[in-house]
């Protein structure tokens, strides 16, 4: 019996060739879209599980209190790990403190490579359970000593055993490498990094300030901690609360400080905080993509069951005789599941071969290493229950319906399956189409979002601009020296260095004081160290005031404001006013128009620009803009090298990361973009299908109606009419869907664009365009048909 | 074999009803052929489906083998008729998308016969009925008549107690029509029960007993 449901099913397919074509493409794509949303989802939820103790690991957070506005961070006083060893040592398995991830300079011999990396204690090779393939974990006990990515081992040393060799850090420590380990998984937070160096090493080198007058005042590391096997996340997290309470000076605990444990578990998805609570993060994109996923999987099962619906009128024939000649009703159940499931096995090989073809432009797009999981049980049970699923859910209308077809009635032909099944088919066209407006309308919006941030004025000049970290001792003291060669080249039209990049603000003083301050107001601003040439060199502008200059010698004790400083302050007039920095007297000498550094969704934070020649250790450079950049940089990094010959001539151009800011949304945006060309295309295949039914059942009709006169354009309005008013009714729900779930996205930023009634009106003309485009086509063939051919089919 | 009693057949149009069937009595005895006549619209089809069980009366009783058909579950009456009936229809009604051996066969799988078994009996019936040669051809391919030998062939195959037509010969020439009935006749000497609507007089006395219908009643027996 199988053998023939299949044997039917396979000729059903081969004789309704466009109907086959149809719904094989259109489920698909369909599945395909749902597979890679799937493996998305599952990269995402599986993001750091390769960690052997994920359960255990967290890093150590804090709130403190500003101006009665709780903030969350990870950085910490450098004691942190230490107080809790001392005083929760029964807790934690593991405690260490680190630095931040980030590009040093590696140097053995003549080989130099940037690579990223950080500083730890030495347990955090039983913590991240490295997979040692040259060393033990205990590698990192000896203070000048390096363990190694098993990439960074080979990039340096290539085939040589790099056990034991001496490597140079930033031209600075000297460390023996001492083992090297496996690198770690790309979908983990610590997939960068690619060396590990002893904490002691970090720690004792750097003079901080900190170390000897209050260590717990500046938070400017980080703690990682492993709980104890037996202990509860949750329940440690509550019990550290205090720890830095207890020990900070009165001053400082004015903002308090609450220690927790954010743990691993939550590092990826949730990693968001409002008000000092954790409140989720990405977890809402695995939602957004999860839902987006399952209805373009929908409307690919929606075209099933319409298309079948439609035949049904033509298939009813057929079930009238197969009663006739003693089939019972289940096996004709039976037959129409093994045809629509047979379509979804088809359709499940094609969307595998789809997704492996499309896969490396899906993990560009998203940023990923996805890959089939050809060996993965669970990804093939999932796979294939899926399409049976899928089958069984597509096929069940017309099993369903078809089979309880009374012979009789189909048979004398006054039984008429497609007036009967138009309800359930409209609805079923609204709701697709439903939803892809209020794709098209979200993706719009997105990129409408996006749009707007990218044209908020940024307070400076970006073109031409490039940053380059100085991460080597070599350039101390030699910054007018190295200006000088720099314009003397040609190739520079202004070089400056400041304490960050003007993509972010590094570093909050808590400690301001100014004139008529408010005492229950805590000042706490950011604070950006510069050198007298930054403001030409990034061309910021003054609102009040003037920049700092060589001209002045009391400039060294002058501090420029942006306009929130000032604001915030409560400063009428700004310029000559008093500011004290930790106790230190400084003279507002200007205020500059508020300056785009952090989040282009977010208002300006208040800052602070001072001079300061030791502290401001990142270049900035304004390229000449009358020379080619490739050209303008062989002449600037000949004139690094002649600084510092040990380190790579590492820069980058400050647009693209400026650019970076906008990564997440634009990778959304392209993401929904692409879910919403695939849902409209599985919508139209559908529609294209649905209109040459209709085309086909209502050829004697068209033919009639041809003879008594109508035209070609009656006979093509007859026809598209009922697909006009249907996408009206999808643009009427779908509006206020997308208004409602858009408003609510949009809420997160601060800084956000209004939704303008004409997006809803080119969605819905976009969306009627595609419709009458598809419509048409069958509408027109229909309609200049030979009329006395198309009468006599009957 | 068969027993009617009292039937109605009716259909509501507005407030009136349309009596298609009105008091339908009649017996048929196992190996009988009965013809039925009379005008277009007497109600002929309508007995015929009634008597396939594809239809059912509003009023009245129907013993097939002793068995009250209308009394029991769809289910049975599904089995009942699979078992005894076979029906031919005055447009073939062969599945268009299955070849003339498939559509042959077709009731057989729905019997559950093995596939050995199926392909004996099927090679059989071509060979009686002169269709070997046509087995593969889709019945878009064939003339009339020959679609209505697979028609007949499909519902004799799994050898029925009682075959129902209706105007079989409608669409033929009087030559093909000749055929059927001849190879009706044999059928019936071999023990089939047949019933057959026809419009020719001629094709009418190929049965023992004729009825005739006028306005849905039996005129005379
Ligand atoms: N589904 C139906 N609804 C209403 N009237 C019907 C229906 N089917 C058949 N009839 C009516 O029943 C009468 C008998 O039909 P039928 O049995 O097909 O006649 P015959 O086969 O003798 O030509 C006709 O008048 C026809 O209009
Ligand atoms: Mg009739």
């Amino acid at each position: 019996m199988f053998n023939n449901f299949l044997k039917i099913a396979l000729r059903n397919l081969k004789r309704n060739k466009v109907y086959s074509f149809i719904n094989i493409i259109g489920l698909a794509v369909g599945m395909a879209v749902a597979m890679l949303i799937g493996l998305w989802i599952y990269d995402e939820l599986s993001f750091n599980k390769s960690f052997q103790n994920y359960d255990r690991l967290a890093i150590v957070m804090q709130n403190q209190t500003f101006n009665g506005k709780v903030g969350s961070q990870t950085a910490v006083p450098y004691l942190m790990a230490d107080e809790i060893r001392k005083t929760y040592g029964s807790d934690f398995k593991y405690v260490s403190m680190s630095s931040w991830n980030g590009k040093h300079v590696l140097s053995f011999g003549e080989k130099k490579i940037a690579q990223s990396g950080n500083y730890f204690e030495p347990q955090i090779t039983e913590m991240l359970s490295l997979k040692m393939l040259k060393g033990t974990r205990k590698a990192l006990k000896e203070t000048h000593s390096i363990i190694l990515s098993e990439s960074v081992a080979k990039a340096l040393f290539d085939k040589a055993d790099p056990m034991d060799k001496l490597l140079k850090i930033d031209n600075n420590f000297t460390v023996k490498v001492s083992g090297v380990y496996e690198d770690l998984p790309f979908n983990s937070d610590f997939q960068d990094l690619n060396f590990i160096a002893p904490w002691d090493l970090y720690i004792n080198d750097n003079n901080w300030p900190e170390k000897t007058t209050d260590p717990w005042r500046s938070n400017a590391f980080q703690a990682f901690a492993q709980i104890a096997d037996h202990a509860d996340m949750d329940k440690v997290s509550v019990k550290i609360k205090d720890v830095k309470l207890k020990r900070v000076s009165k001053v400082n605990a004015a903002f308090k400080p609450e220690v927790f444990l954010h743990p691993m578990k939550k590092w990826h998805l949730y990693s968001e905080f409002k008000d000092g609570k954790n409140v989720g993060g990405r977890i809402q994109f695995v939602w957004l993509f999860g839902i987006i996923g399952s209805f373009v999987l929908l409307l690919a099962c929606i075209n099933f069951m319409n298309l079948a619906t439609a035949r049904s009128e033509k298939r009813a024939k057929e079930v009238g005789i197969r009663k006739a000649i003693g089939s019972m009703r289940s096996q004709l159940i039976g037959q129409f599941f093994s045809e629509s499931v047979l379509v979804s096995v088809f359709a499940l090989l094609l969307s595998l071969v789809l997704v492996q073809l499309t896969l490396p432009y899906f993990n560009q797009l998203s940023n990923k290493q996805i890959s089939i999981l050809w060996t993965s049980p669970l990804f093939w049970t999932s796979g294939i229950s899926f399409s049976l699923f899928t089958g069984l859910i597509a096929g069940s209308y017309p099993a369903l319906y078809l089979s309880s077809f009374q012979p009789v009635k189909v048979l004398k032909g006054t039984f008429q399956a497609g007036r009967f099944a138009s309800a359930p088919r409209k609805v079923l066209v609204v709701l697709q189409f439903t939803v892809s407006i209020t794709l098209i309308i979200g993706t719009i919006i997105v990129f409408q979002q996006i749009q707007f941030a990218k044209n908020r004025p940024s307070g400076y000049d970006r073109s031409g601009l490039i940053n380059i970290l100085m991460n080597t001792p070599d350039f101390k003291g030699h910054y007018n020296a190295l200006r000088n060669d720099l314009l003397k080249t040609g190739a520079v039209a202004e070089m400056s260095q400041s304490s960050g990049p003007t993509t972010g603000i590094s570093a909050i003083n808590n400690g301001y004081e100014w004139d008529g301050k408010d005492p229950s107001i805590q000042g706490n601003l950011g604070t950006v160290a510069i050198t007298h040439d930054f403001g030409k060199s990034i061309g910021w502008t003054f609102a009040a005031g003037r920049d700092f200059s060589r001209n002045f010698s009391t400039d060294s004790s002058g501090i420029i404001l942006n306009e929130a400083a000032a604001k915030f302050m409560g400063f009428k007039d700004p310029i000559g006013k008093t500011v004290k920095a930790d106790g230190k007297p400084y003279k507002v000498i200007g205020v500059i128009k508020d300056m785009v550094m952090e989040s282009p969704y977010q208002p300006v934070f208040r800052t602070v620009y001072m001079l300061d020649y030791e502290w401001a250790n990142f270049i900035n450079l304004k390229i000449n803009p009358k020379m080619s950049s490739s050209q303008a940089l062989a002449k600037i990094e000949s004139v690094f090298k002649k600084y510092n010959p040990s380190a790579p001539f590492d820069y980058w151009f400050v647009d693209d990361e400026y650019a970076r800011k906008f990564g997440d949304e634009e990778r959304i945006g392209k993401l929904a973009g692409v879910f919403t060309v695939l849902a409209i295309f599985i919508s139209c295949l559908g529609l294209f299908g649905l209109a040459s039914f209709v085309a086909e059942q209502r050829t004697k009709e068209i033919g009639i109606r041809k003879i008594l006169g109508a035209s070609i354009f009656n006979v093509w309005r007859l026809l598209s009419k009922d697909f006009v008013s249907l996408i009206i009714i999808s643009l009427l729900i779908s509006a206020p869907a997308a208004y409602l779930f858009m408003n609510n996205w949009l809420q997160k930023y601060e800084y956000r664009t209004e939704i303008s009634w004409w997006i809803f009106l080119v969605s819905g003309m976009g969306a009627m365009a595609i419709t009458l485009l598809t419509v048409s086509f069958q509408a027109i063939k229909a309609a200049v048909a030979n009329p006395v051919k198309s009468i006599r089919t009957e | 074999m068969i027993q009617l009693k009292n039937i109605f057949r009716w259909y509501n149009s507005g407030a009136n009803r349309n009596f298609v069937l009105r008091d339908i009595s009649l017996d048929i005895k196992e190996g009988e052929f009965v013809s039925i006549m009379g005008p277009s619209g007497s109600g002929k089809s309508t007995l015929l489906h009634l008597l396939g069980m594809m239809d059912e009366p509003n009023e009245g009783e129907y013993l097939f083998l002793d068995q009250s058909v209308l009394k029991i579950k769809e289910k049975q009456r599904s089995e009942l008729y699979k078992k005894h009936i076979g029906f031919v229809f005055q447009a073939y009604h062969l599945i268009d998308e299955l070849t003339v051996y498939e559509n042959i066969e077709t009731p057989l799988l729905y019997h559950g016969i093995s596939s050995s078994e199926r392909k004996s009996m099927v090679a059989d019936i071509l060979d009686r009925f002169n269709i070997v040669g046509k087995k593969d051809l889709f019945p878009n391919q064939l003339s009339g008549g020959q679609q209505q030998l697979v028609g007949i062939a499909r519902a004799i195959i799994t050898n029925p107690k009682l075959i129902l037509a209706d105007e079989p010969t409608g669409n033929l020439n009087s030559k093909q029509g000749e055929e059927i009935m001849e190879l009706f006749k044999t059928l019936n000497a071999e023990g089939v029960t047949i019933i057959q609507v026809t419009h020719s007089e001629k094709n009418a006395e190929y049965g023992s007993r004729i009825i005739n219908l006028l306005d849905g009643r039996i005129e005379k027996v």
